[in-house]
């Protein structure tokens, strides 16, 4: 009896110190496995992201078909230096955080949580332009359908470019926030130091989903503001 | 040995390169979008898309990693990309194309079968 209690005792010393990491979950074969597994749903998850933000660049494409003098007239009604800024500090956000996920990997953790916080500061100054952005469109009422009010210009289904302009903006700027949450939740991580270069799967995972809400606006940056 | 990762880790220079060109066709992308193109206006929409094609695959293969990923990953990424190409290609087919083929009067199907059923009380 106490030969046997005493064997297992040891079998459980010798999975926590050899195989089992503490952050392996016991349903993973190894933490390669647990890595993968997680970074292949995070791609199906972007895939369905992606899914997503297509309804709205086609129903963009059918109106704009039909409508091609609508959208380029109201299209200049934004301004496209607070568009462009915007992508730059997206780009620059996007290079942070892919210089955090090579910092884990090296296993530095004051440069991985710099890049980190970094990221996350640049999503906040991308949200106080959209803030300004947005305040000054209701200023004019320039609002999404049939509420807008905009006196300088005025011309048939010029309200079916800002619906699309307010819901695809509006619906981007959500996933900043989301990714501003998620990006503190792996920095205030990094900071009790769980990261290494053996472990550093959420801040693979969240970078990935960073990188994409870059991506979508890489898209609707030409396709809504800069409209010839 | 249960230790031993073997990711790949991108240069810190790699990524600061695939930056540096990302800034400068966001500069080209702004430029072309503003400047008067003549005769060849009609390539402000294929030249805003394709550069941003650019800059989305630049992301998605070196700031994401993809090209240093497993293949399934990709995969199950290009399936969602083909998936977005099939529902904008039929919305706009439908849309470009509608009533072009067969502008037909509304009235009921007719086959050879349906004729032959009717006629029994047609013909006598």
């Amino acid at each position: 009896m106490a030969g046997a209690s005493e064997a297992i005792t040891r079998v459980h010393a010798a999975e926590e110190h050899g195989h089992h990491p503490p952050y392996l979950q016991h349903h993973f074969v190894s933490a390669e496995q647990q890595f993968d597994a997680a970074k292949l749903g995070m791609w199906i998850f972007l895939a369905t992201e992606i899914l997503l933000f297509s309804g709205m660049f086609v129903a963009y494409a059918v109106y704009r078909v039909w409508h091609p003098e609508v959208f380029q007239a109201a299209s200049k009604l934004l301004d496209w230096r607070l568009g462009g800024l915007n992508t730059l500090v997206l780009l620059a956000s996007s290079y942070t955080v892919a210089l955090a996920v090579h910092y884990a990997q090296l296993g530095n953790q004051k440069r991985l949580l710099q890049n980190l916080w970094l990221t996350i500061a640049l999503a906040g100054v991308f949200m106080v332009v959209k803030y300004f952005e947005y305040t000054e469109k209701f200023h004019h009422h320039i609002f999404p359908g049939g509420n807008y009010a905009y006196e300088g210009l005025q011309l048939p289904y010029v309200g079916q470019f800002f619906s699309i302009y307010f819901v695809m903006t509006g619906i981007h700027g959500l996933h900043v926030l989301v990714g501003m949450g998620v990006l503190t939740w792996v920095a205030l991580k990094a900071r009790r130091g769980v990261f290494s270069s053996e472990y550093y799967t959420p801040v693979e995972i969240s970078a990935l989903y960073w990188h994409l809400v870059d991506i979508i606006w890489i898209f609707l940056f030409p396709l809504l503001y800069l409209i010839h | 040995m249960a230790h031993a990762t073997h990711h790949h880790i991108i240069p810190k220079a790699l990524l600061l390169k695939v930056f540096v060109t990302l800034v400068v066709l966001t500069v080209i992308t702004a430029l072309t979008g503003q400047a008067d193109l003549g005769p060849f206006n009609f390539l402000h929409v294929p030249l805003a898309v394709g550069i941003a094609v650019i800059k989305a695959t630049l992301v998605v293969l070196f700031f994401m990693g993809l090209k240093y990923d497993r293949p399934i990953n990709a995969l199950s990424f290009i399936i969602g990309l083909l998936m977005v190409g099939v529902f904008l290609a039929f919305t706009l087919l439908d849309m470009l194309y509608r009533g072009d083929i067969g502008n037909l009067e509304r009235q009921p199907i007719r086959g050879p079968q349906i004729e032959q059923m009717a006629s029994p009380t047609t013909a006598h």
